[in-house]
């Protein structure tokens, strides 16, 4: 078919034609072939200009358009919906930009004019092989799948559950609550957790669209966002795997501690009486505090950071919680001794320094140390440390407490593994964005809420969580339709050799192999046109739609000529 | 290495016999189904690889031909190209096209999986064009050759050859250093140890003397090696000096074609992305003041380059493809040496190393970059 | 849950990095948003820093999609210049009046050419650039604003004094100045708030022990960052009031701390960043860390602080600081942990003031009928365990406005808050 590309050339006020001869552009544009029509105009992202473009199309007839103005961040939108009111594909079009390019930057006229020429010949040169892309649309599913039922999957799911969208919210143990069950208070309003956890449990098993699966794991996760295939397997080993099939999933998997027997220096299972917070918060509230013999201790000393060095950050909860412990003693044994042991006070929120202060003024004892060990003085533990000063120190203690640093579960590799999203260093999901977007990953459809996302504390879990049910309320609408990149990668099936190396670059996980045919296939759902496979793809079998190689390289070439 | 210790056998008649009589065995006790291994022609002046059943057609093949026509990686993948067939194949190969044949592993080009591959000290073969010349007379130079372990008849990339003993595969057999009369199998891999056991053949023997010869042939051919690509780069160094280089090139793309780890099934530069419009080419001689035919002579090298150094295996097929003479195995294996050091990879060492290409490294060439901080 | 004929519109109090988010994502969801601002221009206090934390992303680069994408987005409907002046009603139903001051500029006409600043015989302290470069009466408020559009400051504008002058006017070739232009008073129906309107830092000429205000080179964290921005006053040249390159510099950290009663939890990791700022124009700067605990939490902050330490900062636990001018140098006495008395000599400070609520917060809680906290803070509502619930059902508190916090926090919030709309 006969090609005619219109091309307009864009005053825009004194910005480009102050700077750039565009009768000059317009005189050598003119001369190239399949070029029926070179124009100027004032201003064409105006009313006027949009409409003066729609008519131009339609009275020419035009194949092509190669609009030469602004940035394409500016008007690229723009000039695409001018094609689509003229009833011409949008994408048979190129916006050159001569103006922050060129007008802009460029002090002499005539270098300016020479830069423009070239600039706007690239962009016909490219748009004359650009082809029709079509939008696509497909059906998505509501459900969610929510893995852990903790704090964190518990939050989410009351969050989401509508009548339009069940969640499923799988948890491996046989009860939901996760880590909170073990604990008495929260630090900080010193509330009652029980009752937390209690009421939050109790939502989740009156509302009929959240489904409870415990003793459960997910086996499989196939498929992508707006439709991913789950199957579930029970940890007894009895049942069928479930399988059903959710638009999105939100992984909340939590944490453990670190082990401190990797620090023998504190004497964690070698010695009596050495307990870790989490042992410590069971004790105190399933029954008394009191040591391996059944008295009652009379001091106690918390040991923090314990693991920092070797995990490499700071868990930002144990200064509050052992905060939180001295509050406990306090209350239950008013004259036990109490001794923090710590590096860097770690209290962020606005009323944390308030809660410091009040434990503070009970007399609780904060030491700042190093170097600390703790070996068996008797009946006591003796705690060696060097204090601020760097001098040595000892003090003789009933009981230690330990804050080991916050890991990810074990279960977070294989969840990683069936899931497709990435671990980093310290085992702890990746977010997409470390600061614009903590709670998606780098799968669409795909979120991380709490703990399993990075050590946080109670309240900023349940934001994330409610964060990952706002993501999902927002993109995930029952009966709307999801619109996926249109500019994707497409594999050549007679080219395609497959040496799976683009599998192993896409971050998204959107190609798989055809073991039949032994070829790289492109989903262009999850495609997310970034490129990777096509730079990687030693057969040049990869391309991506609208960056053909064609494209560029007839862009490259009009520019350099 | 699998382990420390080797099986001896006595070598009865030959060499060659005594490999072929082990392979005869194993046929027999169904350890292997068929055996991959090089044959001389009716003609008798080439050596092509078979796919042999009939273990007493056996007895005609040469497991150390002097000249490697087809690349044995090649013949090995097309076996399996589609998919792991049924077949235990024992492939009886020069080092070099064992390391391709893994390279070609690495991108699904073949499975290795049902195949033993087997490999022996090698000394390097013949270039063809000179075995062509008189057949009978190389084959008798090349006998001697191997006598005296004696490479300056073999391919210039064999002669500077730095894996020319066990590098990769299942089995090794040893011959240097070692008495005349016996030879060591060396077991390579698990699956290597598990057919020798299946032989029935005790794996005690020490194998220090193999070491400390093989070790001392590498080091001088290390020396070699370094010499003679400084004194190459000299002479290909420079834009001028590489396109005289290559300036006889007929773009035939033999190179290419015989090239194992070449495995694309339509080369780049042959498809469409090199044709280009008549007044894109008319611009060009414009510029340029006249333009070669056929263009991108230097750039199918330079690109060729880019795209397989890494799993370059310098076997020297490719210089011996070319009609025109040209030194493409010393370039192409120069070049290869140092893009593979950058990223401490030597290609076909083992399966299970992926290729620096997909393999990602957080910290990675820093030299290279411009770094900000 | 509400009813089913109740509002779904919302209402986005504050244009800055949780703001944007927050409209961005309701509008994904089909619901329409005002997004009001303040001031002239989006994007808050984010896009006043070069780089943000911990791996050193250019933040102007990464907040300009977003705010060109809620200027583009038909759900959002963008009022900067405009404030709450009050409210009716309840979740679901709330009225608001709205109060749009005029710009003076046509956002339609006006295509950011800047051609009318120049002929603008007024100038003033900028206060985007914390007073360390002037602007027009006419002005934008720094290289990059969006909307890419100027406004006339009438307490300045001599026109707006009683004046002959209409030299920006004259300038414009595209016919966008309108003095005739009137600020507007609208009414809109919305059915939940977001309240994101972030923070400002703790004034610390009040606090005399820092010499703030007083001795050249003593700036804030705010300043430091507006000096070595690519666009700011100096083109992101460190340099001292006098032209010079500082040799030395100290960063205070906790400055006001004890006065508010509360930690930022930011600074400690914005000084570790200023280190990087430091040593990447004037390599051998000698750096002093003046802090009481070093709080890092976080997953990928303590390797940052790791990686920063490694160039040769001397990090100083110290307490009872006092700045003073003693010559051509600074003199900064304070206590280290043994009790000792230590001073050094420095080129420059920076000090690290405390996160406070705007100082319009106050008026805006009345305004809302939502509580405030002691710290001046919105409250949130202690029988929820959410922390964007506001004390009145309907309103939500996010970022900054709710309580000091790093870009991810008040991110994660803003998006809290849109779940716990879209869930209503």
């Amino acid at each position: 078919m006969e090609r005619k590309i219109g091309v307009y050339l864009c005053e825009c006020g004194p910005n480009i034609s102050e700077k750039v001869d565009l009768d000059r552009v317009k005189k050598e544009i003119s001369s190239i072939d399949d070029v029926a029509v070179v124009e100027k105009f004032k201003l064409l992202c105006s009313a006027d200009g949009k409409k003066y473009l729609e008519e131009q199309i339609k009275n020419h007839n035009l194949t092509h358009l190669v609009i030469a103005a602004c940035s394409p961040k500016e008007h690229e939108i723009t000039f695409m919906e001018v094609c689509e009111n003229a009833d011409l594909n949008p994408y048979l079009f190129q916006l050159a930009n001569i103006r922050e390019q060129c007008a802009w930057i460029t002090a002499d006229k005539e270098e300016a004019t020479k830069k423009a020429i070239r600039i706007v010949k690239a962009a016909v040169g490219r748009v004359k092989y650009h082809s029709s892309l079509e939008k696509k649309e497909i059906e998505s599913i509501p459900d969610v799948l929510v893995i852990g039922g903790g704090i964190a999957g518990i939050e989410a799911s009351l969050q989401l559950a509508s009548s339009k969208r069940k969640v499923f919210l799988v948890e491996k143990t046989s009860e939901l609550g996760g880590l909170i069950k073990n604990f008495e208070k929260t630090f900080g309003d010193m509330k009652s957790a029980t009752e937390l956890i209690d009421n939050k449990i109790q939502n989740i098993n009156t509302n009929e669209n959240i489904k409870v699966l415990t003793n459960c794991e997910v086996g499989e996760v196939i498929g992508f966002f707006g439709n991913f295939e789950i199957k579930i397997k029970t940890t007894t080993g009895e049942n069928e795997p479930i399988e059903f099939n959710v638009g999105a999933i939100v992984v909340a998997t939590g944490s453990q501690l670190f082990n401190p027997e990797k620090t023998p220096q504190f004497g964690y299972s070698k010695l009596d009486n050495v307990f870790t917070s989490l042992e410590f918060e069971k004790m105190n509230l399933t029954k008394n505090i009191t040591l391996k013999n059944g008295k009652t201790p009379t001091s106690v000393a918390f040991i923090h950071c314990v693991g920092r060095e070797e995990k490499g950050y700071c868990s930002g909860i144990c200064c509050l919680y052992s905060l939180k412990y001295a509050s406990y003693l306090k209350e239950k044994l008013p004259k036990v001794k109490i001794i923090n042991l710590y590096s860097d006070l770690c209290i962020p929120g606005k009323k944390d320094e308030k809660f410091f202060n009040e434990v503070k003024s009970k007399n609780v004892d904060f030491i700042r140390s190093s170097d600390v060990e703790v070996e068996k003085n008797k009946n006591q533990l003796k705690i060696n440390f060097k204090n601020k000063e760097g001098k040595k120190n000892s003090i003789l203690v009933d009981m230690v407490v330990l804050a080991p640093a916050i890991e990810p579960t074990i279960d977070a590799v294989k969840i990683a593994e069936i899931t497709g999203i990435s671990q980093d260093k310290e085992g702890f999901f990746a977010e997409e964005h470390e600061k614009l977007n903590p709670i998606s990953t780098s799968t669409e459809g795909i979120y991380i809420a709490g703990c399993a996302q990075g050590p946080k504390n109670i309240s900023e879990t349940i934001i994330q969580s409610e964060a990952a049910a706002g993501k999902i309320l927002s993109s995930l609408i029952p009966g709307k339709k999801i619109k996926p990149e249109v500019k994707t990668s497409v594999i050549s099936e007679s080219l395609c050799i497959g040496c799976k190396t683009c599998l192993t670059v896409c971050s998204y996980g959107a190609i798989t192999f055809d073991e039949t045919k032994k070829i790289s296939v492109v989903n262009e759902v999850i495609c997310r046109g970034c490129g990777n496979c096509v730079a990687a793809c030693p057969s040049g079998a990869a391309s991506i739609k609208h960056f053909k190689f064609n494209q560029i390289y007839q862009e490259l070439l009009e520019a350099v000529k | 290495m699998i382990e420390n210790k080797a099986a001896a056998i006595t070598i009865k008649s030959s060499m060659k016999n005594t490999i072929i009589e082990l392979l005869e065995k194993a046929i027999n006790k169904e350890i292997f189904d068929a055996v991959i291994i090089p044959m001389e022609t009716p003609a008798k002046d080439s050596f092509v690889y078979v796919l042999v059943k009939d273990k007493n057609l056996l007895k005609d093949s040469n497991p150390l031909p002097p000249v490697m026509f087809v690349q044995g990686a090649k013949a090995v993948s097309s076996i399996t190209r589609l998919g792991e067939g049924n077949l235990k194949i024992a492939a009886i190969l020069r080092p070099c096209e064992i390391r391709a044949a893994i390279e070609l592993a690495k991108v699904g080009q073949t499975n290795l999986d049902n195949i033993t591959l087997i490999s022996m000290d090698c000394p390097g073969v013949l270039p063809y064009p000179d075995f062509l010349s008189d057949p009978k007379k190389y084959k008798k130079l090349f006998e001697e050759a191997v006598e005296k372990w004696d490479n300056k008849l073999m391919r210039p990339v064999c002669q500077i050859c730095n894996h020319s003993s066990m590098v990769s595969g299942d089995i090794h057999f040893a011959t240097l250093g070692i008495n005349k009369d016996k030879m060591y199998l060396i077991p390579n891999s698990s699956k290597g140890k598990n057919l020798i056991e299946k032989l029935e053949l005790p794996l005690k023997e020490n194998i220090e003397s193999w070491q400390k010869k093989v070790k001392e042939i590498s080091e001088k051919r290390h020396g070699k090696r370094k010499k003679t690509h400084k004194d190459l780069k000299t002479k290909i160094g420079g834009i001028d000096n590489f396109v005289d280089t290559f300036s006889n090139c007929i773009n035939c793309h033999n190179c290419m074609r015989v090239c194992p780890v070449c495995f694309c099934r339509l080369c780049y530069f042959d498809s469409d992305k090199v044709k280009h419009n008549s007044e894109d080419y008319l611009d060009r001689a414009e510029t340029k003041g006249s333009l070669r035919f056929l263009p991108d002579t230097s750039l199918f090298h330079i690109g060729r380059m880019s795209h397989m150094s890494l799993s370059c295996v310098s076997c020297g097929s490719c210089e011996d493809a070319c009609p025109m003479a040209i030194p493409v195995a010393q370039v192409f294996s120069m070049i290869a040496d140092e893009t593979q050091e950058l990223f401490n990879y030597v290609s076909g060492r083992d399966l299970k190393e992926p290729i620096p290409l997909v393999a990602y490294k957080e910290e990675e060439l820093r030299d290279m970059e411009d770094a900000h901080d | 849950m509400v009813e089913l004929n109740s509002n779904t519109d919302v209402l986005v109090i504050g244009a800055g990095i949780a703001g944007i988010e927050a409209s961005l994502m309701l509008s994904k969801a089909d619901r329409n948003v005002h997004l009001i601002e303040k001031t002239s221009y989006t994007g808050g206090s984010s896009i006043k820093y070069e780089e943000v934390f911990s791996n050193m992303e250019c933040s102007t680069c990464m907040v300009a999609p977003i705010q060109q994408e809620i200027i583009q987005d038909k759900n959002i409907n963008l009022l900067t210049l405009t404030e709450v002046e009050s409210i009716k009603g309840s979740l679901g139903n709330f009225n608001v009046r709205i109060h749009k001051k005029a710009r003076y500029v046509d956002m339609d006409n006006c295509i950011g050419c800047n051609a009318c600043f120049d002929p603008c015989p007024v100038s003033i302290n900028n206060e985007f650039e914390e007073g360390l470069s002037k602007r027009k009466a006419i002005y934008v408020p720094c290289a990059g604003a969006l909307p890419n559009v100027p406004m006339i400051d009438t307490k300045n504008c001599l026109r707006f004094n009683g004046k002959e002058c209409s030299a920006c006017k004259e300038a414009c070739m595209f016919e966008a100045i309108d003095y005739s232009q009137k600020d507007e008073k609208t009414d809109i129906k919305v059915g939940s708030i977001i309240v994101a309107t972030g923070f400002d830092l703790m004034d610390t000429k009040k606090l005399q022990e820092y010499g703030y205000g007083k001795i050249d080179d003593v700036y804030t964290s705010m300043e430091f960052e507006r000096l070595y921005a690519s666009n700011g006053p100096t083109e992101g040249k460190i340099i001292l009031k006098n032209g010079k390159t500082p040799k030395s510099v100290a960063i205070i950290h906790c400055v006001g701390r004890k006065e508010k009663g509360y930690c930022s939890s930011v600074c400690c990791m914005y000084s570790l960043k200023f280190i990087h700022y430091l040593k990447s124009k004037i390599s051998n700067i000698n750096i002093s860390e003046l802090y009481t605990d070093f709080c890092i939490p976080g997953k990928s902050h303590q390797k940052f602080y790791e990686k920063m330490k490694k160039n040769q900062v001397n990090m100083i636990r110290a307490s009872d600081i006092e700045v003073k001018k003693q010559n051509n140098d600074i003199n900064v006495n304070f206590n280290i942990e043994t009790g000792e008395k230590k001073n050094i000599l420095v080129d420059m400070v920076i000090l690290t003031p405390a996160i406070e609520p705007r100082n319009t917060s106050i008026k805006l809680s009345k305004t809302l009928g939502i509580s405030i906290d002691e710290y001046g803070f919105f409250k949130e509502n202690s029988s929820d365990t959410s922390s964007v619930i506001s004390s009145k059902p309907g309103i939500f508190i996010v970022g900054c406005a709710q309580g000091a916090k790093n870009i991810q926090d008040s991110v994660s919030q803003a998006t809290a808050a849109v779940g716990k709309i879209l869930s209503l």
